[in-house]
């Protein structure tokens, strides 16, 4: 059984880690440089950086914590959303990130990832998928975050991706997204069995079974989960609102908890995919 | 000169922009609809002398709010209430979007009252929008009852109300501010609640001072003052053959039927703190809402109002008449909730501000047996001169916008952040 | 303590910063350089790398790199070469035609099979972690490698390093199967296929044991 890799995914806006629900709401649930630390403490094998908003308002924002994290947490992280252009893969490179994630650049011209790919390298360059599931069980590809129609097949995508240079798919289910209900494994199944590059669950974690589930049965290489870590984390750090900052900080300032997953911590959560029969980095204790 | 320009519907001439937030004082407050003719003069939103509009007081007035008291004041509201045979003790009419899946859940289950749901439903239902509806009723779980209207009736009115007043929502408003206190009224069941409180959008702030709304948005004393898609209840039935019982749906009852069941209509935005960004997570993990697939067309959201395929189009009607787009309804009131910043609704307004909405458009005009092409002629009919003028393509452009970039706008002597608000 | 320093060969490829953050914290000063001029001053050389061996190795002629790090780790100065840059260590690469490495580590680098022995399809770029055990044909203790056996690292590699003599192999690891090299060393010159900057704190100690070797050293 294929070792699985387990990335724990943080959506930023501005200065706050944000956490929505089918890729929309941008509830704050603190500063994500906390978060991040103790993700890498707990074990997490890698980290992803999402900037949700980019390209929304068509900015880019995340060198300054890329340049932190890097100073001080040493595991690969790949940084995403808004990155339009090759100076633009450059600059988050050069600040401290491992590898970039295009998505609405590279749909709008595909030659994006040929040309990052050969001045970077394949293993550099991830293409990140939302997928929207259709009427016709097809999947179509979105971008801005959920926002925007391509109807471009998402399958079909992450095929030609692979094609142009991709070194690594991340397939995100925008319709499980944040809601607790477990992976789309269907669609995780379908890119992982037409593509030989490495594929990334991402979207529907509510529990440490759903990872394992995912693990088991589709063939991806590993899984990022966003959820079921914060809403842990916010548990277990009760990080301090200083309040007044900006963005909706109301669930934040209430203290209370959320029903709709089941919080789990990254170690606990390793300890059931090594249970279930997934093999993954478990460390012991320091 | 703005000054000279004729301004429609009784707006202020000059137009202004909140410095808070981004609307501007060309926003009409809810109109009383069944009074509603193309001449009538627009009470608009109040800008005051230090450039904040009344909706941004408000919101600063929501944070000093003792909502430990309101609260309080609710609970015993519904104690009066509350019933204890299994009989229906309160009515709230929606449509299963997050803002009634919300108000009937807590209702329900925080404060153990058993609402009855009422749904007006959309003109055009979206097929998530209805999945919604399902879902609010089936995982939510309440009992509802959907007045379905004479389809016939709301298809004339609905043309008409573009034609005449190039607003095609008109009647699909009157229903839903009627058909609570109204089935309230024949059911015996007196307690209604709505959602927010309209002032929260800029409506005349002496709303607020009291939960209960401006009675004459529900009552009346003589068919013959109202109107509706803006011809008068005479000429319908005289011109177009409406029969007056066909219209009884869309007008308020009638004052002897509300004090014989002393209906009272409350908003639970009085009473709750109502932040409608949460209020979307609760209706997901509550009542199986789901948001719009893609984002809404005019703006950048996708979870507010999506359930009528006419929306889209409404809003396209306000850009139209008085330069405001549904992302600056939807930017300010993030702005007012603290959640975005004045830079990034300017961006957001730029962005989207005035989106034809083109998905539900061919439908909504075959459904109402008007051709495109008369839509947009009509269109230009509607756009006030102090607000619009054509460049020398043709194109017709606002004069004024929030970001300083209209084409009337002057170029002032440029700060580095105007220069950059225009740029986005 | 004097202060350790350390020249990253800068020749266009490879996350540069990640390795002078991690050298950083293991309490060495990296300077990032793309020529040979301070070659000889300091303590030791890092050569990182992604990417193509063809490739790099014309950049590495083209700048002129070549003979100096040649002439320095002759000179005694040790070095420590990064996923591509442990690969350049070798004789050769088969990858797209034969190209010529360094040569100061006997041996050739291979792509890494289609197929895992069981015959499923293996999954290349070989991408995350895994586990790296301790050669035992080498006589040094394992507190003298820098690694635990059995140490988790992250690996993003498609070839692998076929060293001729099997002395030379430092760690071997198994990935679905198939066991390949993963770290060499020959005297002062080290070689490791994994990223140490991107494993976590067995990575920082690593990079601090090296240092702890080139302060012998000096």
């Amino acid at each position: 059984m294929s070792m699985v890799r387990v990335i724990a995914r943080l959506d930023i806006k501005g200065a706050n880690l944000v956490k929505g629900i089918r890729l929309e709401g941008l509830r704050v649930l603190g500063d994500p440089d906390t978060f991040a630390r103790y993700y890498y403490e707990s074990g997490a094998d890698e980290l992803i950086y999402q900037d949700a908003v980019a390209s929304l308002y068509g900015r880019n924002s995340l060198c300054e914590i890329i340049s932190r994290t890097s100073r001080e947490i040493f595991i690969p992280l790949t940084v995403g959303g808004g990155l339009r252009s090759l100076e633009d893969i450059r600059q988050a490179l050069a600040a401290g990130a491992d590898k970039v994630s295009l998505n609405t650049a590279a749909i709008a011209d595909p030659g994006l990832i040929r040309e990052a790919s050969r001045r970077f390298g394949s293993s550099t360059i991830v293409v990140a998928i939302e997928a929207g599931r259709q009427a016709n069980g097809s999947w179509l590809a979105f971008t801005d975050n959920g926002r925007e129609h391509t109807g471009v097949d998402a399958v079909e995508w992450a095929i030609r991706a692979e094609e142009l240079g991709a070194g690594e798919i991340l397939a995100t289910s925008i319709d499980r997204e944040g809601t607790g209900e477990g992976f789309d494994t269907d669609l995780c199944s379908r890119i992982a069995s037409a593509v030989k590059i490495p594929v990334i669950a991402h979207g529907g974690a509510g529990r440490a079974e759903h990872v394992a589930e995912v693990a088991v049965k589709t063939g991806v290489s590993a899984v990022a989960v966003s959820s079921i870590l914060h809403y842990e984390a916010i548990r277990t750090l009760r990080p301090r609102d200083s309040g007044g900052g900006e963005g909706n900080r109301e669930f934040l300032q209430s203290g209370r908890g959320v029903s709709h997953v089941q919080p789990c911590q990254m170690r606990e959560l390793k300890r059931l995919l090594l249970d279930r029969g997934v093999q993954c980095r478990l460390e012991d204790a320091a | 000169m703005d000054e000279q320009l004729p301004a429609y519907y009784g707006l202020p001439a000059r137009v202004q922009f909140c410095r808070r937030c981004v609307m501007s004082n060309q926003r009409p407050a809810s109109a009383v609809e069944f009074r509603h003719t193309i001449d009538s003069r627009k009470k608009t939103l109040a800008i005051d002398n230090e450039g904040i509009c009344d909706a941004c007081r408000v919101a600063d007035h929501k944070q000093t709010i003792d909502w430990k008291a309101r609260e309080e004041a609710l609970v015993e509201l519904l104690d009066k209430y509350r019933s204890k045979d299994g009989s229906y003790d309160c009515i709230v009419p929606g449509s299963g979007g997050k803002d009634s899946a919300y108000q009937a859940h807590v209702l329900k289950y925080k404060y153990g009252m058993n609402p009855l749901t009422i749904t007006w439903p959309p003109i055009l239902y979206t097929e998530y929008g209805y999945k919604n509806w399902k879902n609010w009723l089936d995982v939510g779980g309440f009992d509802n009852l959907a007045f379905t209207r004479n389809g016939r009736v709301m298809k004339l009115l609905t043309r008409l109300s573009i034609e005449n007043l190039f607003h095609p929502f008109q009647t699909f408003i009157l229903g839903q501010k009627n058909v609570g206190p109204r089935l309230a009224a024949k059911l015996g069941i007196p307690l209604v609640f709505y959602g927010e409180n309209e002032a929260e959008y800029g409506n005349p702030i002496a709303d607020t001072s009291s939960s209960l709304r401006d009675k004459s948005f529900h009552t009346y004393s003589q068919l013959e003052d109202l109107y509706l898609a803006g011809i008068s209840i005479r000429e319908l039935v005289d011109r177009y053959g409406v029969r007056l019982q066909d219209l009884m749906c869309f007008l308020p009852p009638r004052e002897e039927e509300l004090r014989r069941v002393d209906v009272q209509v409350h908003y639970l935005g009085y009473y709750l703190k109502w932040t409608p960004q949460e209020v979307y997570y609760y209706a997901v993990e509550n009542c199986g809402f789901r948001a719009r697939p893609f984002r809404t067309q005019g703006t950048y959201s996708k979870y507010n109002s999506i359930d009528d395929k006419i929306d889209d189009l409404h809003y396209y009607t306000t850009w139209i008449k008085f330069g405001i787009g549904r992302a600056t309804y939807d930017a300010s009131q993030e702005i007012r909730n603290g959640h975005i910043t004045r830079e990034e609704a300017v961006a957001l307004v730029n962005r989207f501000d005035g989106e034809f909405p083109d998905r539900y458009f061919n439908e909504v005009m075959d459904y109402i047996e008007m051709s495109p092409e008369h839509f947009h002629t009509i269109t230009d009919r509607f756009r006030s001169p102090h607000l619009w003028k054509q460049d020398a393509a043709g194109k017709w452009q606002l004069r004024h916008r929030v970001g300083g970039n209209g084409v009337d706008d002057q170029p002032e002597a440029d700060s580095g952040s105007n220069r950059a608000l225009r740029a986005a | 303590m004097s202060e350790l320093r350390v020249q990253i060969v800068d020749y266009g490829l490879g996350n540069l910063f990640s390795i002078r953050q991690a050298c950083l914290q293991a309490g060495i000063t990296a300077e990032i350089s793309s020529t040979a001029a301070g070659l000889s001053e300091v303590d030791g050389i890092i050569l990182p790398g992604v990417g193509a061996f063809g490739h790099a190795m014309d950049t590495l002629q083209q700048r002129e790199l070549v003979e100096p790090i040649c002439a320095a780790v002759s000179s005694g100065k040790p070095l420590l070469g990064i996923c591509l840059g442990m690969q350049l260590l070798l004789d050769a690469s088969e990858e797209f035609g034969l190209h010529r490495g360094l040569g100061l580590i006997p041996g050739v680098v291979r792509r890494l099979p289609e197929r895992r022995p069981d015959g499923a399809l293996l999954r290349i770029p070989a991408v995350g972690w895994n586990r790296i055990f301790l050669n035992p044909e080498r006589s040094e203790p394992e507190v003298e490698c820098g690694f635990r056996d059995g140490q988790w690292v992250y690996f993003v590699h498609s070839f692998a390093a076929v060293p001729e003599r099997s002395a030379d192999i430092l760690t071997l690891t198994d990935y679905e199967g198939i066991r390949y090299c993963s770290a060499v060393r020959l005297g002062h010159v080290t070689g490791v296929q994994f990223h140490p900057e991107r494993s976590a704190s067995g990575g920082i100690a690593f990079f601090r044991h090296w240092a702890a070797g080139l302060r012998k050293r000096i």
